[in-house]
């Protein structure tokens, strides 16, 4: 009984989520949650198509075609040219455009190649898929940056794919053009696939304007796998709709397996997503301008407990992933913060083996809950 | 946005736009389609722009009652917000005296409830007309796909007369609406038909960097490279083929 199950766990952001519930004062720099909602002009466009009786049957497999039409349209902006009819799947958020995009192209004992740190939910989906996950440190003194030697160590004849973050979670890295490149000779030499999670491609702070996805290299297309989610960027969590886009001939493989796992994404979340696209973007400029005011914030907090949490300035995404001095078990670190000032944070060991010794916090949240959790961590800290 | 507002801008902006479009009467190449207007609109452009002709399409989605004339007079959307359609509302108002205004349009209209066609057709008499496709996108709004084509029937009727008509002829439905126009029209598609007036598309070659197409009209053949991928971008490109041979002929 459960042998595909038994060695997965849930999401230590959700199992902190669950404990954090307990207690009422708590105050939860932990899920990587917008603090914002919906923007309007997408929640009119639901309400639109809701009036219209559209949202109550399936849409085909793929998604609504005017959708798809509409992400072609926003990704050719981005010198990604791929076929909306045949090349581009409607997703339940990030996470299933991964595991079904894993699901198609491994088998059980494959590898994939994970960074460490990197979002703690890829390693469960590796398995789930009855691969190994392998992974490979990021370093922490280079800004996290990844190195290609260690990747190219990694790589075995089961090598079946490298999946990464770009930006990264948890540490808001954003890989430069030359490394991915160097990945991208290294999966073409070596023949396996590249799945870049871009989720929080619209959070970029500072000089750094346009994150380059290997997605635009018309030679990677039969090698590369990109995926996108409406859920941070348009501060859409709960509608659960994202995107896949490859070569048609790994979507069509990539498309049995979603018809297989959710038939669509939910209708009445594909109508907001269309929406989004439509007239999200100044929603989106606004969502950054505050989280880059956040980020600011949670710095200069951070600056003043420097004897205690060391940290490298994030340019991207909205997370933090500072090393807590003195404690190597960054499991127990967060149940404390928890217990004691009611605090949440992610463990950093939840991030990959190189993450330990680290915690997460999400400057996704309002700059009154980062005030408030810093003040009970300076409390907590200067005791 | 609010009913009354909305109100206010649709026969606002109509009849401004209605005005400027008398005082500079530019060449109008209306598209229309459930499917593929955009990319059909930035290749008419691309291949307009290309031999010199300063051509201005609508951006996005601003095909609707309120969104056309926008396009029209080169304003944004105040979307939901008041404050923000102010200084639209004003700019409108000072659109009329603008002497600079692109000498050919090129305008999707978009179909979404029953009388859309009839009321944006009341803004544009396109000279040139295209219809890219029709599928079941919209159709909630009507009672079944004879309505819905009806939008499509008055497109044609209420078109420029002495205009030219570009159709699907891969699509039935886009097929059967020729009989609402007695000349100038002009089919194009994928499949062999032997007919005059078609413009034929195959594909050659899929590329890492597109498609190689070969585009036959009138026993010419010629092969283009387009770098993007999907059968509705052979469209677009001898759509856009046939509307600069139509301008180039004006001229």
């Amino acid at each position: 009984m459960f042998t595909r199950t038994k060695n997965l766990q849930l999401s230590v952001i959700k199992q902190i989520e669950i404990r954090a519930a307990k207690y009422p004062d708590v105050i939860s720099l932990a899920q990587g949650i917008p603090s914002f909602d919906t923007p309007a002009c997408i929640k009119r466009r639901v309400e639109r198509a809701l009036k219209n009786g559209v949202v109550a049957k399936y849409s085909l497999s793929p998604g609504l075609p005017e959708l798809r039409e509409m992400i072609e349209i926003s990704l050719a902006k981005e010198n990604m040219y791929y076929d909306w009819q045949k090349e581009i799947i409607v997703t339940v958020g990030a996470i299933e455009a991964i595991s079904a995009a894993i699901l198609a192209i491994s088998q059980p004992g494959d590898e994939i190649i994970l960074p460490s740190p990197s979002y703690t939910s890829y390693k469960e989906v590796v398995r789930l898929a009855g691969c190994t996950p392998v992974f490979v440190p990021l370093n922490e003194t280079a800004g996290w940056a990844f190195e290609l030697a260690k990747f190219a160590k990694a790589i075995t004849p089961k090598t079946k794919a490298i999946l990464f973050c770009n930006p990264n979670n948890p540490t808001g890295t954003i890989y430069s053009r030359q490394q991915l490149i160097g990945l991208a000779k290294l999966a073409a030499k070596h023949n396996f696939f590249i799945i870049s999670d871009e989720v929080y491609k619209n959070f970029i702070y500072g000089s750094e304007e346009k994150m380059f996805s290997l997605a635009e290299l018309p030679e990677m297309r039969k090698f590369v796998i990109r995926i996108f989610s409406f859920s941070k960027a348009y501060a859409m969590t709960g509608w659960r709709v994202g995107f896949i886009h490859s070569d048609e001939s790994i979507v069509s493989e990539i498309l049995k397996v979603h018809d297989a796992l959710v038939t669509c994404a939910p209708v009445i979340s594909q109508y907001a997503a269309l929406g989004a696209l439509e007239m999200g973007e100044r929603d989106v400029l606004h969502f950054k301008q505050q989280y880059q005011e956040r980020r600011d914030l949670i710095c200069s907090r951070l600056n003043k407990l420097n004897n205690f949490l060391h940290y490298i300035k994030p340019n991207s995404a909205y997370f933090v992933f500072p090393k807590v001095i003195n404690h190597n078990d960054s499991f127990a670190f967060a149940l404390e913060l928890l217990d004691k000032i009611q605090v949440a944070v992610v463990p950093g060991v939840a991030f990959g083996p190189n993450g330990e010794g680290h915690i997460r916090l999400s400057f996704g949240r309002t700059e009154a809950q980062i005030n408030g959790a810093f003040d009970r961590l300076e409390r907590y800290f200067k005791a | 946005m609010k009913t009354a507002l909305k109100q206010f801008l649709k026969y606002y902006l109509k009849y401004i736009t209605k005005l400027v479009l008398l005082i500079h009467r530019p060449l109008v190449i209306g598209v229309t389609g459930s499917i593929n207007e955009v990319f059909t609109k930035d290749e008419i452009k691309r291949q307009l722009t290309a031999t010199g002709l300063e051509a201005r399409s609508n951006p996005k989605n601003f095909n609707t009652e309120i969104g056309l004339p926008l396009a029209i007079l080169n304003l944004p959307s105040g979307y939901g917000s008041y404050k923000d359609w102010l200084p639209i509302i004003w700019q409108a108002f000072e659109s009329i005296f603008n002497l600079k205004f692109p000498k050919i349009l090129i305008l999707g209209l978009g179909v979404s409830d029953p009388g859309d066609m009839k009321y944006l057709m009341s803004l544009v008499k396109p000279k040139i007309a295209v219809i890219t496709d029709i599928t079941q996108r919209y159709i909630a709004s009507f009672a079944d796909m004879n309505k819905l084509a009806k939008e499509y029937e008055y497109f044609i009727k209420l078109m420029d007369k002495d205009g030219y008509l570009i159709l699907n002829h891969d699509n039935q439905r886009i097929k059967k609406l020729a009989e609402f126009k007695n000349d100038k029209t002009i089919f194009f598609g994928l499949a062999e038909t032997g007919l005059k007036n078609y413009w034929r598309g195959q594909v050659m070659e899929k590329t890492l960097n597109g498609q190689v197409v070969k585009v036959t009209e009138n026993g010419q053949t010629t092969e283009y490279q387009i770098n993007r991928f999907g059968q509705h971008h052979i469209y677009a490109l001898m759509i856009g083929l046939i509307v600069k041979k139509i301008v180039l002929n004006f001229k």
